[in-house]
């Protein structure tokens, strides 16, 4: 067993091929799941009809990413209302289906994530600014949500490195992203080395890329201090 | 003097009752079965200092959130600065106006610098330029006396110094009254003079204050009136001297005794 170097480089463009797949579900998953995320904190973080978004995080946590892909792309078509209805072209489409799977279990995960973060700000700070005169919508985004941004980074990060790894779920579901890209070099060449550890590096590397962004958005943020501004 | 100015017949000035800026009447207040307060009477005239002590639990935070609205009270009247304080929110935001409050914790805005935190709620409540904003935020900070730490953050400085910017932001809002609460209890005890000789100079300027604290000196010192709460009533409200010096009932006498 040997790392073949000419196997890699003549391979390295359809593994190419298949991160970039990665990545054209992965950003999506991301911008759609803060975009569910944050209406879910808010609710779970206020007082009243908490029990949707519960249920939600509940439910969605629960479910492997997997499962819900399979139920979303085979299961749904069985449904006579999606088959004829006019959502069909989209439920056919193995990347829609794809973005909408992922976006259901991140948003979930993330929306436990922010809600945990907008727990952490102190009651007081909030009743500071609410004594200066601060109305209610300029306190949750000028000090609630910033404060708890910088709570949520850490989590943030990690749910983003787990999801970068999640995305080879939807090898599952016809789409061809890194994983499956190195699967289908293995099965073509009985190489199970090689084009899995070039999928590896690459795999490494984005999650590199998004850590070091992630560093760099935390040293923004404490606004170069060394201490951080909230601990 | 050689000649003797025609005697004017001085003005009398009209016997003037002034009206308290802080009005409480019957004020009560329960969480949940619990009442915290008892039909509070209560009235601060401009310019005077006056301070609250009592056991722990006896509803002094409770009374000075319930000025601000931080709790909203049950029954009762409050007036601030003429301004009925009702449940309405235009009420509530032009009581709050008037009023500067300091409170235990600091509660400085972590992510902003200390001129941040002083500039930020005069730029969005009250619409002032950054540039005022910023020039008002200096002259206050030079007052409390940190204008050397204005590019700083809260976890860059002390208790104390984080609690004399607390102040400032406060006075920034330029408010007719300030409220405190306890604003020297999470201090270590070197740095309690420094945030008390901020609030001294501030009472012998003139500016009306209501402070819960347990720093007796500074109530010996500083105030015009202290008012012993205790379950929740006014057990005492009387001048400073006779406050400390002649106790008017036991239970103060005996809480004075327990604090010597
Ligand atoms: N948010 C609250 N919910 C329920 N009870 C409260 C709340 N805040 C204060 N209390 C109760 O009200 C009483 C007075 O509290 P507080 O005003 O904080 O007293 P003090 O400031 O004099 O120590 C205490 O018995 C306290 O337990
Ligand atoms: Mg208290």
């Amino acid at each position: 067993m040997h790392y073949d170097i000419a196997l890699a480089w003549s391979t390295l463009p359809q593994l190419l091929r298949g991160a970039a797949m990665t990545l054209a579900v992965l950003i999506p998953v991301l911008a759609l799941g803060l975009v569910i995320a944050i209406p879910l904190a808010l609710r779970r973080a206020s007082p009243g009809r908490r029990w949707i978004a519960a249920g939600y995080v509940g439910f969605f946590r629960g479910v492997p990413s997997l499962i819900l892909l399979y139920a979303i792309y085979n299961g749904l078509p069985q449904l006579a209302g999606i088959r004829n209805g006019p959502l069909w072209p989209l439920f056919s489409n193995a990347y829609f289906c794809a973005v909408v799977g992922l976006s259901l279990t991140h948003s979930a995960y993330l929306a436990e994530i922010l809600r945990a973060g907008l727990q952490a700000v102190p009651q007081g700070v909030v009743e500071a600014a609410t004594a200066l005169g601060m109305r209610p919508n300029v306190i949750f985004w000028k000090v609630r949500w910033p404060i708890a941004a910088r709570h949520a980074l850490r989590a943030y990060q990690n749910e983003i490195l787990i999801m970068v790894k999640s995305t080879a779920a939807v090898g599952a579901i016809t789409l061809v992203e890194l994983n499956a890209a190195a699967n289908e070099v293995f099965e073509f060449t009985y190489d199970p080395f090689t084009p899995l550890l070039t999928a590896a590096a690459i795999y490494w590397a984005m999650i590199n890329i998004i850590r070091l962004g992630f560093d760099a958005a935390e040293r923004y943020l404490n606004a170069g201090q060394t201490r951080a501004l909230i601990s | 003097m050689t000649a003797t100015a025609p005697a004017l017949p001085i003005p009398k000035a009209a016997p003037t009752v002034p009206t308290p800026i802080i009005t409480l009447r019957g004020v009560g207040k329960s969480y949940g079965n619990h009442q915290v307060l008892h039909g509070i009477d209560l009235s601060i005239h401009k310019g005077e200092t006056v301070v609250i002590c009592g056991p722990s639990g006896s509803g002094k935070s409770t009374l000075i959130r319930s000025i601000a609205h931080l709790e909203p009270h049950d029954n009762g009247q409050i007036i601030v600065a003429g301004i009925h304080l009702t449940h309405e929110p235009q009420s509530i935001q032009d009581v709050r106006r008037e009023l500067g409050m300091v409170f235990q914790q600091f509660n400085l805005f972590p992510h902003m610098t200390v001129l941040g935190n002083c500039t930020y709620a005069p730029r969005v409540a009250l619409g002032m330029s950054e540039r005022s904003a910023t020039a008002l935020a200096m002259r206050l900070l030079e007052r409390v006396r940190l204008v050397d730490q204005a590019r700083k953050y809260p976890s860059e400085l002390s208790g104390g110094q984080q609690q004399r910017v607390a102040i400032a932001r406060a006075l920034c809002m330029q408010p007719r009254i300030m409220l405190f609460d306890e604003p020297t209890s999470a201090l270590d005890p070197e740095m309690v003079n420094e945030v008390l000789a901020v609030m001294e100079e501030l009472a012998r300027e003139g500016m009306t204050m209501l402070c819960v604290t347990h720093e007796l000196n500074f109530a010996r010192r500083v105030a015009h009136r202290c008012v012993f709460l205790e379950q929740g009533t006014v057990n005492v409200d009387a001048p400073t001297s006779s406050f400390f010096d002649a106790p008017p009932t036991p239970r103060l006498a005996a809480f004075l005794d327990s604090r010597l």
